[in-house]
């Protein structure tokens, strides 16, 4: 486990985003006082720590730069660091406010050991202008104390003991007042507390205090919360010189494929979420990420489908100074049967997801849809338009169509409004159809009229809306219009509101 | 070498939406048929347009009539713009249009070249038997229309391109139609108010037919046969042209 600590975090944000020479510090509300949170290396050695009043600070040094803390920035900020150590590990977790953690167990020898990777983290970071420690131990709690209190350094398994001995309570992440409750007894180190009896310690303080410890210890396990899934399938490339033409983006992408399709094949899987992702040389990540309508595993296709993907981008595609690492994921993979070959209907339906694939790689998914029935008697709800990706097998036409001659269903529109749109209109009687309408702008005289056919709201729910009272109309020059009153007269002596029309859906 | 230069020159050449390589398909309408020299031209591109804004709908309709013969998957693209002014495919009524909801794609695009680069990969694609295309205001680029008339020309599909008003300008299509409702009464009058309306009739207008002749028809759908019938017992619009040759045009 590697324990990242950014130790000035936000005050090298600021010293980053803009030239800041004076000493500088991170004031923000605790409280009802306006203290001091951060400092810079020039602050700190006029004197300055954290927990200082703002008002103090200022009159003893005027020259200070005082910034108000931002929060938000400082999460996002870390986020993207977080991102860009995904290069070294894809098991990397959030330590806030200001670390990091990351599993580098059985990534480190892509970079030729511990050590080296460390060196390598160690250059990129301070490159990039933050001051940090880095510790690496063999839990969690260990790697967490040592960066921040201990030695930064590599210690491995059973050396907790040594390591964590002298270190003082607070770096078990305990609260601050149980570790303030602990200083009053004279408890001030871990060393003071690791061969205490351990009933007395947790009757007297909480279970955390002894929980803390084991896990510190590696006595009781403590699980990693990675940021991200992690995917089933993973294939990496780095570079020795940057890529940046897009050419070269798609033939790595194929080489990486093709390994992925060895990994696939063996486990009998096929993927159903590709994700590209390039990390750029400036740190910044580009994602990438493509679905696929059946299990996957050709690399050509997928090629297909990542450029299509690429296309749709364009100008978005912006390499900078050049990616130097590539990774392809499978983030949902499933189990695929063996390809068979020949079979003339399976045959065409490949043709079909294949091209669905494609559409909704440049379109977006949500663009290209299937049309699904669903057991309800209101019209909105009765069919919709899903992400052909998403569409069930099962999309209910057969049962619908069942249904539709049983019962008889009076005519439907040929395309339904996506809200209904009031109109205003004049019927002869209350409960008839109308006699003429106005439906954008346009008056419309009535000459047939078929209904009413009754639809209720959906009562048992308080959003429900009124009963309809739906009409198939048609107008003088033959256009054919889907209309209801919403609401029913019988209902105005109850206090209802007084119905309204709206026009639905049109036909043929 | 000049030979072979001239065949290449020659399939290079091909008018888009007259080659027959992929047969026609029989409407079942003997005068409309006859007219289009056997049926509607597969692998062609077919203009439908609405005699105006307000007649989308049956143009919609006749479309879908014509994609329906086609038997098999079918893409609906449209604008998104398109889709909420005069709302989207609703699956019920396509249901009782003879068209399996099931076989239905629809694509939504924010841009017209994203509507016409996505029709033009349907219809290169052979499991997709036709494609609808809704191109509603403004002239079409010529050149993508003769992109989407080889590319049908290539695979055997039908391509339709909707149209909200008539268009006058040159193109690729092999016919082009312009659709009308028609009323549903020969005589429309008061008193059929309250009564049940009749079956669905449309008028439909041959405009442009690379092949034969032009025409006008009142179609009807017969909801037994799951077809466009000619609605023999009402008074057409006009007569079509071939039948009174010995009229003087004045």
């Amino acid at each position: 486990m590697l324990s990242l600590w950014l130790r000035r975090l936000s005050t090298d944000r600021i010293a980053r985003s803009h030239e800041v020479s004076a000493p500088l510090a991170v004031y923000g509300k605790r409280g009802n006082a306006e203290l001091i949170v951060a400092v810079d290396t020039a602050a700190e050695r006029l004197g300055l720590r954290a927990g200082m009043a703002l008002a103090q600070v200022r009159a003893m040094h005027p020259a200070l730069q005082a910034v108000a803390e931002d929060v938000g920035a400082d999460a996002t900020l870390l986020d993207s660091i977080a991102d860009w150590c995904l290069r070294y590990t894809p098991l990397v977790a959030l330590d806030a406010p200001d670390g990091l953690l990351l599993d580098i167990g059985g990534c480190a020898h892509l970079y030729g050991g511990e050590q080296a990777l460390v060196a390598d983290i160690s250059g990129r970071i301070a490159r990039a202008g933050f001051a940090f420690s880095i510790a690496v131990a063999g839990s969690i709690g260990a790697a967490h104390a040592a960066a921040r209190y201990g030695e930064p350094a590599s210690y491995t398994g059973g050396e907790e003991r040594s390591l964590l001995a002298p270190l003082p309570l607070a770096a078990l992440r305990l609260a601050p007042e149980t570790v303030s409750a602990l200083a009053r007894v004279g408890l001030k180190r871990i060393g003071d507390i690791i061969d205490l009896p351990r009933s007395p310690l947790t009757a007297r303080f909480s279970a955390q205090v002894l929980r803390q410890l084991d896990r510190a210890m590696g006595r009781e396990h403590e699980p990693l919360n990675p940021r991200l899934p992690v995917a089933p399938y993973v294939a990496e490339q780095r570079f020795a010189e940057p890529i940046t033409r897009e050419a070269d983006v798609l033939a790595i992408l194929t080489r990486l494929a093709a390994r992925l399709q060895f990994a696939l094949e063996r486990r009998g899987d096929g993927a159903r979420r590709i994700e590209l992702t390039l990390f750029r040389t400036d740190g910044a990540l580009r994602r990438l990420a493509v679905g696929c309508s059946r299990p996957l595993r050709d690399p050509g296709q997928i090629r297909t489908l990542f450029a299509e993907r690429l296309a749709a981008l364009s100008d978005a595609f912006d390499p900078g100074f050049g990616f130097d690492m590539a990774r392809l994921s499978v983030l949902v993979a499933e189990p695929s049967p063996p390809e068979q070959i020949g079979l003339g209907g399976g045959e065409d339906t490949a043709e079909a997801d294949r091209l669905v694939d494609r559409l909704s790689a440049r379109l977006g998914a949500r663009r290209v849809r299937r049309l699904i029935a669903r057991d309800s008697h209101h019209p909105e709800i009765a069919a919709a338009a899903v992400p052909a990706h998403a569409a069930p097998a099962d999309t209910g036409w057969p049962a619908f169509r069942r249904h539709r001659t049983d019962a008889e269903l009076a005519p439907r529109p040929l395309r339904l409004l996506t809200r209904p749109e009031p109109i205003e209109a004049l019927a002869e009687v209350p409960d008839g159809p109308p006699l003429r309408f106005r439906w954008r702008r346009a008056l419309h005289e009535v000459i047939a009229a078929e209904g009413p056919e009754r639809i209720e709201g959906v009562w048992w729910s308080e959003h429900g809306g009124p009963a309809r009272d739906y009409f198939r109309v048609e107008d003088k020059s033959g256009l054919r219009f889907w209309l209801f009153r919403a609401g029913l007269y019988r209902d105005l002596a109850q206090g209802a509101a007084a119905p309204t029309w709206f026009l639905h859906g049109t036909f043929a | 070498m000049l030979q072979q230069l001239r065949q290449r020159l020659q399939a290079l050449q091909k008018t888009a939406g007259l080659e027959s390589d992929h047969g026609a398909l029989p409407l079942g309408i003997a005068p409309i048929d006859a007219a289009l020299g056997g049926g509607l031209a597969r692998g062609a591109l077919h203009e439908i347009a609405a005699a105006s804004e307000a007649h989308l709908a049956a143009a919609t309709g006749f479309a879908l009539g014509l994609a329906a013969h086609a038997q098999g998957r079918l893409l609906w693209l449209a604008e998104d713009m398109a889709l909420a002014e005069s709302g989207a495919p609703y699956g019920p009524g396509l249901d009782a249009f003879g068209l399996r909801p099931e076989h239905l794609l629809t694509v939504a695009a924010t841009q017209r070249c994203d509507l016409l680069w996505a029709m033009e990969e349907a219809l290169r694609c052979r499991a997709v038997h036709a494609a609808i295309g809704e191109l509603r205001h403004g002239a079409i680029d010529m050149v993508a229309l003769r992109r989407l008339s080889l590319a049908a020309g290539e695979s055997g599909a039908l391509a339709l391109l909707l149209r909200g008003a008539p268009a006058g300008d040159a193109s690729t299509a092999a016919t082009r139609w312009v659709v009308e409702a028609a009323p549903s009464f020969s005589a429309p009058s008061p008193e059929r108010r309250g009564e049940k309306e009749n079956a669905t009739r449309l008028a439909v207008e041959l405009v442009r037919n690379r092949r034969g002749p032009l025409g006008a028809w009142i179609l009807e759908w017969s909801d037994s046969d799951e077809r466009f019938a000619l609605a023999t017992h009402a008074q057409p619009v006009a007569a079509p042209a071939l039948d009174r040759p010995h009229r003087k045009v004045a």
